[in-house]
């Protein structure tokens, strides 16, 4: 079934400005669940799906909502892989790279290592009383860690996070860039030498990487299955762990109380974690594309309709969320949709937990002491496909 | 088909009716059972599908496989020995009558 790309009929037409959905979506996203849950967005180029319950039940249907989508930037960009297939295919790829981001994997072969990077990107700031929590320790812990779960011993965090950004702003190359496309084909190469050189290397000795497990699954996977997944996994997997301690820090920092509170009760860095994943997602919609004729919304979609599923809006639903505008650790636990559902769960939502709830926010507000935002610092929250802080000065005592 | 009963927090029970060759979960997910979650959809990725499987029934429904034994170690509500998750357990008609509790959280 070939995309549709054009509004279905019936569905509301909803003119919004990306640059002012960039800016700040949630007063878009408001407007939208209470008049139009299901619009065509045309600078979007699909349907905004945008009630938690909606978008529950469309994850639960991947065989009507399927991540086939046509035409994608991100097949482009770096091929077929697991994010845009549907089951079996999906499964196939999914179980095969899976196993080391389970929870038990995480503390056992991945915890130490990612203290150890983190306490050394803090050793490097630490004297200096100032720095930004976003640039200076964020990124590069995420991206040392990344390439530490996934094998690529051959990477450095820097080599991660420049492979990262290239091939990002090429999934959101709408304008048709020339230079962006050029530097995601580079990114791109040296990630497939770097992949292979390792899958060569797990061939003959495992080492529990993602890399290694997809080397060795029982249900094959080809070299270039493994380039292309870890393709995927790098463009996505710095900045989600990056912005949700960058969000939750400075939440945290606005709040001293709760500051407190979480500092004496270590208990709640969980919830400080699920919290802050629901208030500012870090991953914003992903697309599908519908399979077979639906009606969602009160809209009767045809086939091959293009959907996105606005999981940040989701996660704002008043309907579902008291007060859904607020940070509130305390709020009823209720399944936010940060990590997605159904097949495509976030695979690294265990090692992100980990990650960022577990060691970084704790270690941060432990080692840095007196740590205080920095006043009139321009720290902006920035996107909506993606969302988060561009940086986060902060001052502590030396 | 085999009718299971999802006992709430709260004590009230749920009786539903499961299709034997599906799990368990999706007895509780298609009859709308509050507090069976099931982020990943029946894939052991989340952990938000804990049962407490009643004492009598421990020994008819068996233990956890491998990866869910894992899995179980992450639940937000405490592990228990007769904790399962629920997208684990294959439904037959030996299950009939069988009673599982619910966890007072999920997530």
């Amino acid at each position: 079934m070939s995309a549709l790309m054009a509004a279905a009929p019936g569905a509301p037409v909803v003119e919004l400005d990306l640059a002012e959905l960039r800016d700040d979506p949630y007063p878009a996203y408001a407007e939208l669940r209470r008049t139009a849950p299901l619009a065509w967005v045309p600078s979007v180029g699909r349907h905004l799906l945008t009630r938690y319950e909606d978008i529950v039940h469309a994850e639960k249907l991947p065989e009507v909502f399927s991540s086939r989508e046509e035409g994608s930037l991100l097949l482009r960009t770096v091929g077929p892989n697991l994010l845009r297939e549907d089951d079996p295919e999906h499964r196939r790829l999914r179980a095969a790279a899976e196993p080391p981001t389970r929870p038990r994997q995480v503390r056992d072969l991945w915890a130490g290592t990612f203290e150890r990077t983190a306490h050394e990107l803090l050793d490097r700031i630490a004297g200096r009383g100032e720095g930004d929590l976003i640039g200076d320790f964020a990124e590069p812990l995420a991206a040392a860690n990344l390439a530490v779960v996934l094998g690529l011993r051959n990477a450095s965090a820097d080599d991660i996070s420049d492979w990262s950004r290239a091939m990002m702003a090429a999934n959101g190359n709408y304008a048709d860039d020339p230079d962006i496309w050029l530097r995601a084909e580079q990114a791109t190469r040296a990630i497939e030498d770097a992949v292979a050189e390792m899958a060569e290397a797990a061939r003959r000795e495992p080492d529990g990487s993602v890399i290694s497990s997809m080397v060795h699954a029982a249900d094959p996977v080809e070299l270039t299955e493994i380039q292309n997944n870890i393709k995927v996994i790098i463009g996505g997997g710095v900045n989600e762990p990056r912005d949700v301690f960058g969000v939750g820090a400075q939440a945290l920092l606005q709040r001293p109380d709760v500051l407190d509170r979480v500092v004496a009760d270590p208990g709640l860095w969980k919830r400080v974690f699920e919290e802050t994943a629901r208030w500012i997602s870090p991953i914003g919609m992903y697309p599908r594309q519908l399979t077979q004729d639906y009606e969602i919304a009160g809209v009767a979609l045809p086939a091959g309709s293009r959907v996105a599923l606005v999981i940040a809006s989701g996660n704002r639903d008043e309907s579902v969320f008291e007060r859904a505008d607020e940070f509130d650790i305390d709020r009823p636990h209720q399944p936010h949709l940060a990590f997605g559902g159904g097949p495509h769960f976030c695979m690294g939502a265990w090692v992100a937990r980990h990650e960022v709830s577990a060691l970084a926010w704790p270690l941060v507000f432990s080692r840095l002491k007196g740590l205080r935002l920095v006043e009139g610092a321009d720290d902006r929250m920035e996107g909506w496909v993606f969302r988060g802080l561009t940086s986060l000065n902060v001052t502590w005592q030396v | 088909m085999p009718i299971v009963i999802f006992e709430l927090p709260d004590g009230t029970q749920r009786k539903v009716i499961a299709s034997s060759g599906t799990v368990l979960m999706q007895a509780a997910v298609s009859n709308g059972v509050d507090g069976i979650v099931a982020e990943c959809g029946g894939n052991a990725s989340c952990a938000t599908c804990h049962v407490y499987v009643d004492q009598r029934h421990v020994e008819l429904v068996g233990p956890p496989n491998d990866v869910e034994d894992e899995m179980l170690d992450f639940t937000a509500a405490e592990r228990r020995p007769t904790s399962r998750l629920s997208c684990q357990i294959q439904v037959s008609d030996a299950l009939d009558g069988l009673v599982v509790h619910i966890p007072e959280e999920q997530v």
